[in-house]
């Protein structure tokens, strides 16, 4: 953009101006009609050999108003079933585990990742946002997020301030969101690295936990020219309280077989066969990140691209490379292929068992999403606009994540019988956007 | 500004809690909202508005002979002194045409002689084109005010600015006559005389590009202050082997532009900023959306 095109608007106002020898009374104020914009999605999330499946349906309603102020209402429910890793490890003997709840056992067969299967919730998430510009360059906005789960609630604020400079070329923003989320597990939260007790034994669980979030965002985005969008955002999250997930163990193992000492249950008494302690996360974790994107228009084709690394204080580190093509076929559809890459380092607590006998670490977790471990995803959207003037579109993509788990971690037995739970999973997605 | 001189009459009606001025001028049903209850007053302000608008149009349509442009046109390359007026716009027109590197042209005009904008596909000679370029650019005239002289064979037309400017003078009319909020629309090109008081904004109706698009494009904007101006081809294009060529003609090529959208509406302060950016839009042709937005201007455009 030259700077003969960016004063345009200012020549011409002058030039009216002195055509009507008068100037405008008032600034236009235009817009149109309030109306709802509805944003439907239904999201289908399905893991391979029945671990997690997630099926959630969210719904977003924006209504602007005069001066461009407008209202965002949302709304997600969202229901998990499926079983996850549990943190412990394989054993050539079946293992019994208490349940999270305590309330009953269950029992994983000999070699097999140990799976819990009691996986299941629904989830209700709300969110509200009032934008408000303030004069031509300043935009504010305020909002609210809150999630409920049988076990789980999260409360949250948000607000943002905006200023466009240089010809609305460039855009500077800033954003800061607090939360404070609590656990309320049934059969209480456990005590970090207390033992898996027999069923009905809650003498290792204690009421609720909380954690807050802090998270701060600054951003810039500038026009480059009439093709190029890019934006730079640093972002800072950290979290306190509770981090610990109450549903993940670790085995404890025999130092020189690395397999899992055996357990024997009260006279009488359901519990587990073998020694688990739950896990242990700090109670503080910084995080910071850094994210690029860059939009380019060539002649009705859309290439996004994005770039986020992400350090913390847990020596988590991750890379994600993000793309995407829109193209259009036709004037009223579009095909958009997307990859994505991500990759991270694991967390400086992860582990895979804890040695029997041995001093504990001060925190341990063999969550495997605390691991080492690349991801991939690769999908295609098609979207179309109806004869009524309505957005619709499919999404199909692949996930595949893959993982290693560091040399040394393993003792043993362990070594050719341990290895990261990779996971393959689908998404399908349809969407629906409309007006009234 | 308009061809055939339509019978010069006001009406008042009633409409939705409003009353409504109506007249005919250049070439376009002319329509005064009027907020207010009193039909005197309607009435008083209605003729107000047809009195400049039907006197703008006799001084400045190319089809009334004897007025300014008239005489212009039949100069012959003779030098001419022009009034104000006259001169505010031959100054305006000045600048649109540096401000648009050549593309507002208001000496294009005689392009029209081999486009037919009917919706068919018949295409001009493009010898027959070239010849009409020679007769055509702003940079060939002579222009010290008072005095304007164009060369031999060549015309002006303020058809591309006169609707707009007429919209802002009854605008300015009206203001002082009246406390009262009034939306002057001729033909799709708007501006309110003041914010109104007993509703938030003035309802206008954006009109549909083809019935395919009508349930979407039959967008209702709100207007308070200021003004909304559309330029578009929804009816007046050319196809020819799928290619759809627009009324928008480039006169530096004697071509239409390629990729313009089929309407463009913008907001701004006045009807004339709002006329001249949706038409420079066009212009851009494909980047009529990025030139709008660029600017930080309120848009519409559809394709």
């Amino acid at each position: 953009m030259t700077d003969n095109k960016k004063s345009v608007s200012a020549t011409l106002a002058a030039a009216t101006c002195s055509l009507l020898g008068s100037a405008p009374t008032a600034p236009v104020q235009a817009q149109e009609e309030p109306s709802w914009d509805f944003n439907t999605a239904l999201l289908y999330y399905g893991e391979d050999n029945d671990r997690v499946q997630d099926l959630s349906l969210n719904m977003l309603g924006k209504r602007y108003f005069l001066d461009d102020r407008a209202l965002t209402l949302g709304l997600t429910v969202d229901t998990l079933t499926g079983a996850t890793p549990n943190g412990a490890i394989r054993q050539d003997v079946p293992q019994t585990f208490t349940r999270p709840s305590g309330s009953s056992a269950y029992t994983i067969p000999a070699n097999e990742l140990p799976l819990d299967d009691t996986f299941k919730d629904t989830r209700v998430a709300l969110t509200a946002a009032w934008e408000q510009p303030l004069g031509r360059l300043w935009k504010t906005s305020v909002g609210f997020s809150g999630s409920f789960e049988y076990d789980y609630t999260h409360l949250g604020l948000n607000g943002s301030l905006s200023r466009d400079f240089n010809q609305r070329n460039t855009t500077v923003s800033a954003g800061l969101a607090i939360a404070r989320d609590e656990w309320d597990p049934v059969g209480g939260t456990p005590i970090p690295f207390s033992p898996m007790l027999d069923v009905g034994d809650i003498g290792n669980k204690t009421g609720t936990e909380t954690k807050d979030v802090v998270d701060a965002v600054l951003g810039v985005t500038q026009v480059i020219s009439r093709n190029l969008l890019v934006q730079l955002n640093y972002s800072f999250s950290n979290s306190s309280g509770y981090l610990t997930d109450p549903y993940k163990i670790l085995s404890l193992v025999d130092g020189a077989t690395g397999d899992t000492i055996t357990r024997v249950p009260a006279p009488g008494a359901e519990g587990p066969s073998h020694e688990f302690r739950f896990e242990s996360r700090p109670d503080d974790r910084t995080k910071h990140s850094l994210y690029t994107q860059a939009k380019y228009y060539m002649g009705g084709k859309v290439l996004d691209a994005s770039y986020r690394y992400m350090t913390d204080d847990w020596e988590i580190d991750s890379h994600t490379l993000d793309l995407r093509l829109r193209w259009p076929i036709g004037e009223r559809s579009f095909l958009e292929p997307h990859v994505r890459f991500y990759t991270q380092s694991e967390a400086d607590f992860y582990t895979i068992s804890l040695v029997d006998g041995a001093t504990l670490p001060t925190f341990a977790s063999a969550d495997y999403r605390l691991g080492n471990f690349d991801a991939i995803t690769a999908g295609l959207k098609y979207g179309w606009t109806t004869r009524g003037g309505n957005e619709m579109s499919v999404r199909a993509e692949l996930y595949r994540q893959t993982g290693s788990i560091p040399g040394g971690l393993l003792i043993g037995n362990q070594v050719g019988r341990e290895t990261y739970p990779d996971l393959d999973a689908i998404i399908l997605q349809f969407s629906y956007r409309f007006s009234r | 500004m308009g061809g055939r001189q339509a019978a010069r009459q006001v009406l008042v009606e009633a409409g939705q809690d409003c009353l409504v001025g109506r007249f005919d001028a250049m070439a376009s049903p002319c329509e005064i909202l009027i907020e207010s209850g009193d039909r005197e007053t309607a009435e008083r302000l209605t003729r107000i508005a047809a009195a400049e608008a039907w006197r703008i149009e006799d001084k400045f349509s190319r089809y009334r002979a004897g007025n300014v442009v008239d005489r212009i046109n039949a100069s012959d390359g003779e030098a001419i002194e022009v009034d104000d007026e006259t001169a505010a716009l031959l100054d305006f027109a000045d600048t649109l045409y540096s401000l648009s590197n050549g593309r507002f042209d208001i000496t294009s005009g005689a392009l029209r002689g081999v486009w037919t904008f009917d919706g068919g596909d018949r295409l001009p000679d493009p010898q027959a084109v070239q010849a009409i370029l020679r007769r055509v650019g702003w940079d060939k005239v002579s222009w010290q005010r008072p005095v304007f002289a164009l060369q031999p064979g060549m015309q002006i037309d303020l058809g591309g600015i006169g609707k707009e400017y007429a919209v802002d003078r009854v605008t300015v009319t009206l203001r002082e006559a009246a406390t009262c909020s009034a939306l002057v629309n001729f033909g799709g090109d708007l501006a309110v005389t003041r914010a109104p008081r007993e509703r938030r904004a003035w309802r206008v109706g954006i009109e549909p590009v083809s019935a395919a698009d009508k349930r979407r494009n039959e967008a209702v904007l709100e207007i308070a202050t200021g003004a909304l101006a559309t330029s578009g081809d929804s009816r007046r294009f050319l196809l020819k082997d799928g290619v759809r060529y627009s009324h928008i003609l480039d006169p530096r090529s004697g071509w239409p532009v390629e990729g313009a959208p089929r309407s463009v509406t913008v907001a701004a302060d006045t009807c004339t900023q709002a006329g001249m950016l949706s038409t420079l839009a066009m212009l851009e042709g494909y980047n009529a959306e990025a030139f709008l937005d660029g600017e930080g201007v309120k848009n519409w455009c559809r394709r």
